[in-house]
């Protein structure tokens, strides 16, 4: 559905941000993207939905492709027409409009009233919570419906392909398992493909069907999410298990040798 | 009592034109961050252009709808050539092509309509004056009023639940998610600049048919300036309770204050007013403080 050839990005015509990822996500089913901080995972979100050239960086390499269409070149208003929503990471709620305005905001690609309305309804009943806070100033919402409102605001937009950035950031575990859940139900029930960026490799790859591993800005493995979960170098870095399945000591130095040779 | 009655009721007629105004300045400042210079100079010509549909022999009420649409497709026109480039340039660069724009629409101002007072001729609205309870009010100023106020209510409508309104809410927002949405941000600031065209023009126009019009009437632009500030420049609410305090302010400072001095109080009261405002609430009566959760 969405194939992601090679590219590079460019920040600022001299920062390469990206050097040479290419994925694939399936039309359904979930993909992950795991990898450390700065490794590339929300700039390669950010080439997907076109919100890029909005922070100065472009596609410089390679093409990106969503239903046998080239999108690398096209803006972010015509990538989400097309039906690609992103969720950006850090809960971007609009502060300053309610908590169903917010969500009317979502169905902006929804011309008709009657559209919107069904909308709300189907956003309210994956998330009822937000419907009992629906005249709440978004800003003044806790983390966890923070959280809840970006992801159904998206749906609002009626996404054909929805790229989840962190959704776990800053929640509490309790939240964390409950938007999973609903975040696997809507990608069963609503056959909405979701392609999620997570630093919390255990619980990515326990939703996910298959994985890519980034670092430094380039693809260093991908595979099934159960054969990653068997992997020593995930286990070791991501996971932080040893082979026996024990919790990590830190005092081995051992790491640092394995570490060196898939950066080269 | 009696006339500190009329002042005050004559000054909120007065002062919801200016209302009209400020709301322009606040859409525009609220979606893109800019300060409009040029807001005088669009009253000016959404003045200037219902007079002069005026003049060809629409009836009014015709010639101010005319001037609203002639105002919007002018708001667009303006965006796409002038402005449209300067997306994602640093804020003070579009301040100061603002600041250009009101010197070139007030030389085309001159240009095509001269720089003689004119009136609308004949008078759109009958000339005796209203009384209630021994007060006199022009007529001219209820119905200006009444306009003005009505066009008010269609705009906070339009904010608070059409489509493109609340787009243009979520835009000042926060624009990256709101692009991630769909919405155009380039639409987005188009219609803000529409929509102070539009109102820019009916205030303009309402103005014109009570002191006459010329190119002082683009003054006004910067006389709207400490009703936005006492509104909070981001508020839409902020900026039409701003406008009123700022008529009202006008009227009362001309006749208690004015008699003690040489003259001009009118003229520099609101500015005092609006230092006093910002040494004791800088964001305004109802700007946005920052929503922090604690």
């Amino acid at each position: 559905m969405l194939k992601v050839n090679n590219i590079e990005v460019l920040y600022h015509e001299v920062i390469l941000a990206l050097k040479g990822v290419s994925l694939d996500v399936p039309s359904q089913g979930i993909v992950a993207l795991l990898g450390a901080n700065g490794a590339g995972k929300s700039t390669t979100l950010k080439a997907i939905s076109g919100l890029l050239k909005h922070e100065n960086g472009r596609v410089t390499e390679g093409s990106i492709e969503f239903l046998g269409e080239r999108i690398d070149r096209s803006s972010a208003e015509e990538i989400a027409r097309l039906g690609i929503i992103q969720v950006i990471e850090g809960r971007r709620v609009f502060p300053h409009l309610t908590i169903e305005q917010n969500l009317k905001v979502g169905g902006h690609l929804r011309k008709n009233g009657g559209d919107i309305s069904a909308g709300l309804e189907m956003v309210y009943q994956y998330f009822p919570r937000l419907k009992d806070r629906r005249g709440v100033a978004a800003g003044f919402a806790s983390g966890g419906e923070q959280q809840m409102l970006v992801i159904g605001r998206a749906l609002m937009a009626r996404p054909k392909l929805l790229l989840l950035d962190e959704p776990s950031m800053g929640l509490a575990p309790l939240l964390i398992k409950e938007i999973f859940e609903i975040v696997t139900q809507l990608n069963r029930q609503e056959r909405i493909p979701i392609l999620l960026v997570e630093q919390n490799a255990k619980l990515a790859l326990s939703v996910a069907q298959y994985a890519y591993v980034l670092e430094t800005g380039r693809v260093v493995m991908d595979g099934e999410s159960a054969k990653l979960r068997e992997n020593p170098d995930i286990r070791d870095f991501y996971l932080g298990l040893t082979d026996l399945g024990t919790r990590k000591s830190f005092r081995s130095i051992k790491h640092y040798k394995r570490r060196k040779r898939w950066v080269s | 009592m009696r006339l500190l009655l009329e002042l005050v009721l004559s000054g909120i007629m007065v002062g919801s034109i200016y209302a009209l105004v400020a709301l322009g300045w606040t859409v525009i400042y609220k979606c893109s961050g800019v300060l409009n210079l040029a807001m005088g100079e669009l009253t000016l010509i959404g003045a200037y252009v219902c007079l002069t549909y005026y003049q060809w022999g629409f009836p009014f009420p015709v010639a101010l709808v005319a001037t609203l649409i002639t105002g919007f497709i002018l708001g667009l026109v303006t965006e796409r050539l002038f402005l449209r480039r300067m997306i994602g340039e640093p804020i003070l660069s579009i301040i100061m092509i603002t600041a250009g724009l009101s010197f070139f629409f007030r030389a085309v101002v001159g240009f095509v309509w001269g720089t003689d007072t004119v009136v609308f001729t004949p008078p759109v609205f009958p000339q005796e004056p209203l009384r209630f309870f021994g007060m006199v009010f022009g007529q001219v100023y209820l119905w200006s009023f009444a306009a003005a106020i009505l066009l008010l209510l269609v705009f906070v409508w339009f904010f608070a639940r059409s489509r493109w309104g609340l787009a243009m809410q979520a835009t000042a927002d926060d624009e990256t998610a709101a692009l991630s949405l769909g919405v155009s941000a380039k639409w987005v600031y188009a219609l803000a600049w529409a929509i102070a065209f539009m109102a820019a023009g009916v205030g303009g126009t309402l103005l014109g048919n009570i002191n006459g019009l010329n190119i002082s009437v683009g003054y006004l632009g910067l006389l709207v300036l400490p009703a936005v500030v006492l509104g909070g420049l981001n508020s839409v609410p902020g900026a039409i309770v701003g406008g009123i305090a700022i008529g009202v302010l006008q009227n009362l400072s001309d006749v208690y204050i004015g008699p003690l001095t040489q003259g001009g109080v009118k003229e520099i009261a609101p500015f005092v007013f609006m230092i006093g405002v910002l040494l004791i609430r800088p964001y305004g009566l109802w700007g946005w403080v920052r929503i922090e959760r604690v």
